[in-house]
């Protein structure tokens, strides 16, 4: 990492910094202004702490884009947050949060906090100089100004947001774009879209049980997902199952911390998996061990599907290809299908490919033929996005008078993306792929992206392929970054403006997993000089009204809190039983639901109103009318690699914060011991690993937990380390997600690289 | 017998996610490299795949402490309502005696203030009527609070393999062991 100022980082980097030092140091910085009273009193193990009352208690949720979107309970005492707890009201947190959550408290008191607006002579130098916010603004907005100038409308302005802040009155950066005419954005998400329409092609919709009900199955597959790292609060509903006799089953690439938990693991080989669904599927088919019923009253085209398994799929061809032997493929397959209800957790990680989608497909199929499609208990369960109908009113902001764009009207979409209907338009905004964002920004033309604004995001270890990014962000005459910290994208940027932490702001997170609604309020004053990005784009507005009146439609002072009043309509407040959104206050609230099940009245949303094994729309749109197998990516280098997520970090967030360092200090490239030894690595060692891509220099950790022909390292990026995965990943494109999310999906998981010692 | 609070750590149902060491460092914001609460993975000799099983370990708030008879100034004392043993820390001169003689390492050095630490239990949450802190966190109810004069868990074992076996000090900790699941493995390398 390079050295910032010392104004801004400099002492906190190489001091680890203990409480009462850091302060010191806060006060000697003046920064204690924003401390207001007393200093936070040393906790020792003998010191007399009281708890309820002896505490100001403010609600916070978790807006990290984690399956478990927690809610929070925070302490605070004399204007400072001392410590955390999960929300005791909230039957899915029951008082507890993840070792992510509990770090939390030192997110908004780290000291490699960005503090203030700064601007950097020469972009990945390190040589930050501070700037007031008015200059900031001026800075920008005189750069906005020129391109409208220059172009004669706003395309050269680029933004890309993604789920970095997922609390929803963030849509306020798409709003604040709006406001200043069409612009350029980067649509899709790199997460789930090739699932996403798979279960669109199938069901209709995304839509998963409640995982408050895997208690009542009688059977779970825990299909590559790794609840035990990514939910954790999953993993108790899973037990419980267990305890009232259910088998669970893992089916993944890599002995996860989920599979070691399971009562049986399938080392599946990666990009397989559709091959094993169809064979189980096939092998449950032979055995009459299909629900005539369900399948009979609730589906279509099962009868084709049949024979598409009887003519090319038998057991033995789907152990051959995924590496699982036909004896317990068979075994599973035949469990599975006469346990009821029986379930599958989908995981996002498996859509990772170019045959992502097709396998999704593959997987929903397996749970509809046995009938589990509809029932508590049961389920395909991938995702949901039941409880997000706000008003997103922070994004519906009118362009200017004037505003040109993209002649005629482009359907923005994306997965989270709540746009009103447009009505008849002359312009729109110009969209690019967010998963190919470099590509992209090096491809368009008139007028090329000249200028970027990042927010919730960080491009550059979390997009694909950095070296290609890095040529990418050349390009640009301007980058605006905001964030809490000197990220790996900040280091590219010309302007970093400081944002709030969740402690320090208004906002309201849904989960896509569970149905539970949490307020986030704020609970301290924003530390140093941070604003929320609402308030960001009242400040822009200011500045942009003032150098040229009616450049933008924003408003110019805002108070964040008025602004959750507009989020909420009354089919919300009807649907958690709210009178007011500050019902919220007292704890988070459950969605009231008429089953736990999804699809529970069994009426689908596909063009046929059926469970779709065979789908048409799925066949128009260029993929095959059935579930089919579908042929993985040919490999380009000797190795599988693997970039999943680590239980320390969501992409490149908590990793920098001082407490998480002490238990997760640094990342490692991690290969089974036959892959080592090949190559005369031992554990430990340094190692690089590359491709045609780049390369990462990185610590090796040999474990039986991966085949010898897969390395995995840790999406991250960590702090004071330059250590980013993204130098082995491409780009290459899922095979769905263009129909719901605007975008295909990113083959994050076909990845192929090679490893020598240095 | 009376009342003894011990820790129970089911390490079939642990996941090793630091939640507990985290919640614990959230609670008393420790200074760095102190930790009162530490998750250990097993050795492959215990568990044969690495970093899948764990032992999440803080004080036991033992029958007979050491750390208690060790130190020469009485800044421990054991509480006879139920047997958790707390150090004071304002009386600690930093003499490290009982650093020194815990077999279990739960006494740490806090380097600031130059004086010994470790888990309190939280006791002080013990008697507001909550559970403490790494218990109430743990996701999974790995870690649990027991009273030994009550507990009667037949798989329940006292000295599993790594943690060292000292008899005398009669540690209040209690674990199930972890379990594999049936490994189906690739065939094809
Ligand atoms: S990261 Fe996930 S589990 Fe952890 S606190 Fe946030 S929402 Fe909860
Ligand atoms: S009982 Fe309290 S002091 Fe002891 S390890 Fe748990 S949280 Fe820390
Ligand atoms: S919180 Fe529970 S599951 Fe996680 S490491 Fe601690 S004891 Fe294990």
């Amino acid at each position: 990492m390079k050295t910032h100022t010392k104004e801004c980082v400099g002492q906190a980097l190489s001091n680890a910094f203990s409480r009462r030092r850091f302060l010191k140091a806060m006060a000697a910085s003046g920064a204690l202004a924003c401390l207001p009273g007393a200093l936070l009193r040393p906790l020792t193990a003998e010191a007399g702490i009281v708890y309820e009352g002896d505490y100001q208690t403010f609600r916070n949720a978790c807006p990290r884009n984690c399956y478990d979107t927690c809610s929070i309970k925070s302490y605070v005492k004399d204007g400072v947050l001392q410590f955390i707890e999960g929300a005791q009201e909230s039957t899915y947190t029951r008082g507890g949060l993840c070792v992510k959550g509990y770090a939390y408290t030192r997110r908004p008191y780290e000291p490699t906090r960005v503090k203030y607006p700064m601007e950097q002579q020469g972009r990945g130098s390190g040589n930050w100089k501070r700037l007031s916010w008015d200059e900031a603004m001026d800075k920008i907005a005189r750069k906005v100004l020129e391109m409208q100038e220059k172009d004669g409308n706003l395309l050269g302005l680029g933004m890309t947001k993604y789920s970095g802040n997922f609390g929803i009155t963030n849509y306020v950066v798409e709003g604040m774009m709006s406001s200043l005419g069409y612009t350029t954005r980067f649509t899709g998400t790199p997460c789930w879209p090739a699932g996403i329409d798979a279960q669109n092609y199938d069901l209709g919709n995304m839509w998963c049980n409640d995982p408050e009900d895997f208690p009542d199955a009688r059977y779970v597959i825990l299909w590559g997902v790794n609840p035990a790292w990514c939910s954790v609060h999953s993993m108790k509903y899973i037990y419980a199952a267990r305890d009232r006799g259910a088998k669970i089953v893992a089916i993944d690439p890599v002995m996860t911390q989920t599979a070691a938990k399971a009562d049986e693991y399938w080392q599946v080989k990666t990009s397989a998996d559709g091959a094993l669904a169809l064979g189980m599927a096939r092998h449950i088919l032979d055995q009459g061990l299909v629900d005539r019923d369900w399948v009979d009253n609730n589906s279509v085209g099962f009868e084709e599907f049949a024979s598409y398994l009887r003519n090319n799929v038998t057991v033995d061809w789907a152990a051959e290809l995924s590496g699982v032997p036909a004896e317990r493929i068979k075994a599973v397959a035949e469990e599975f299908a006469t346990a009821k209800p029986a379930t599958i957790w989908i995981g996002y990680g498996m859509q990772r490919h170019v045959n992502g989608g097709a396998t999704v497909r593959a997987v929903d199929a397996l749970v509809a033929m046995t009938g589990n499609v509809g029932k508590v208990g049961g389920g395909a369960r991938y995702g949901h996005l039941q409880t997000w109908g706000f008003n997103y009113h922070a994004m519906l902001q009118k362009q200017p008078e004037g505003a040109k764009g993209v002649p005629g009207k482009t359907e923005v979409k994306g997965d989270f993306h709540f746009t009103g209907d447009q009505g008849e338009v002359s312009y729109s905004d110009r969209i690019l792929n967010i998963n190919k964002t470099a590509q992209e920004i090096l491809d368009a033309q008139d007028p090329p992206v000249r200028m970027l604004w990042v927010s919730c995001k960080n491009p550059f270890s979390q997009d694909f392929d950095r070296n290609k990014m890095q040529k990418a962000f050349d390009k640009l005459e301007m980058v605006v970054t905001v964030d809490n910290f000197f990220n790996q994208t900040v280091e590219q940027s010309d302007i970093v403006l400081p944002v709030t932490t969740l402690f320090e702001e208004w906002t309201i997170n849904a989960s896509y997993w569970h149905y539970w609604l949490s307020i986030n309020e704020q609970a301290i004053k924003p530390m140093y000089e941070a604003k929320s990005n609402i308030e960001i784009a009242a400040a822009l507005s200011k500045k942009m009204n003032e150098l040229s009146p009616g450049s933008c439609t924003f408003p110019t002072e805002v108070d964040t809190k008025e602004w959750m009043v507009k989020e909420f309509n009354q089919n919300i407040y009807d649907q958690f039983g709210l009178e007011s959104w500050e019902d919220l206050r007292e704890g988070p609230r459950k969605m009231k639901l008429a089953s736990s099940a999804s699809w529970s009245t069994l009426e689908f949303g596909t063009p046929s109103k059926k469970y779709e094994f065979k789908s048409e729309l799925c066949a128009e749109h260029g993929h095959k009318a059935l579930p089919e197998w579908k042929e993985p990516r040919e490999p380009n280098a000797k190795l599988r690699l693997l970039t999943p997520h680590t239980k320390f970090a969501i992409h490149s967030q908590f990793n920098n914060i001082d407490w998480m360092q002490e238990f997760n200090p640094r990342p490692y490239v991690y290969l089974n011991p036959q892959t080592a030894s090949e190559r005369g690595i031992d554990d430990g060692d340094t190692v690089r690993v590359f491709n045609d891509l780049g390369e990462v220099t990185i610590q090796a950790k040999l474990t039986s937990i991966l085949p010898a022909d897969t390395i995995m390292m840790y999406e991250a990026w960590f702090h004071a380390n330059p250590y980013n995965c993204q130098n082995l990943v491409d780009d290459t494109a899922a095979d769905m997600g263009s129909y719901k999310t605007g975008q295909p999906g990113v083959a994050i998981h076909d990845q192929f690289a090679d490893v020598a010692r240095v | 017998m009376t009342k003894q609070y011990a820790f129970f750590v089911d390490a079939k149902r642990c996941i090793g996610c630091f939640t507990c060491a985290m919640a614990c460092k959230n609670q008393y914001h420790q200074e760095p490299g102190v930790h009162w609460r530490q998750v250990y993975p097993l050795n492959e000799e215990i568990y044969p795949h690495r970093e899948r099983a764990f032992y999440s370990l803080a004080c036991n708030h033992c029958e007979n402490p050491t750390c208690a008879n060790v130190c020469p100034v009485k800044a421990y004392y054991k509480r006879e309502e139920d047997g958790v043993v707390v150090h004071e820390q304002d009386k600690c001169i930093g003499c490290g005696n009982c650093i020194r003689s815990c077999p279990y390492g739960a006494p740490r050095y806090n380097p600031v203030l130059k004086k010994a630490e470790k888990c309190s239990f939280c006791y002080q949450r013990l008697d507001a009527g909550l559970k403490p802190a790494c218990v109430q966190s743990c996701p999974v109810e790995a870690l649990q609070i027991v009273d030994l004069a009550e507990f009667d868990n037949p798989n329940a074992v006292q000295y599993p393999a790594g943690f060292p076996r000292f008899t005398k000090l009669n540690p209040s900790v209690r674990f199930i062991l972890p379990e594999q699941p049936r490994m189906v493995t690739r065939s094809d390398v």
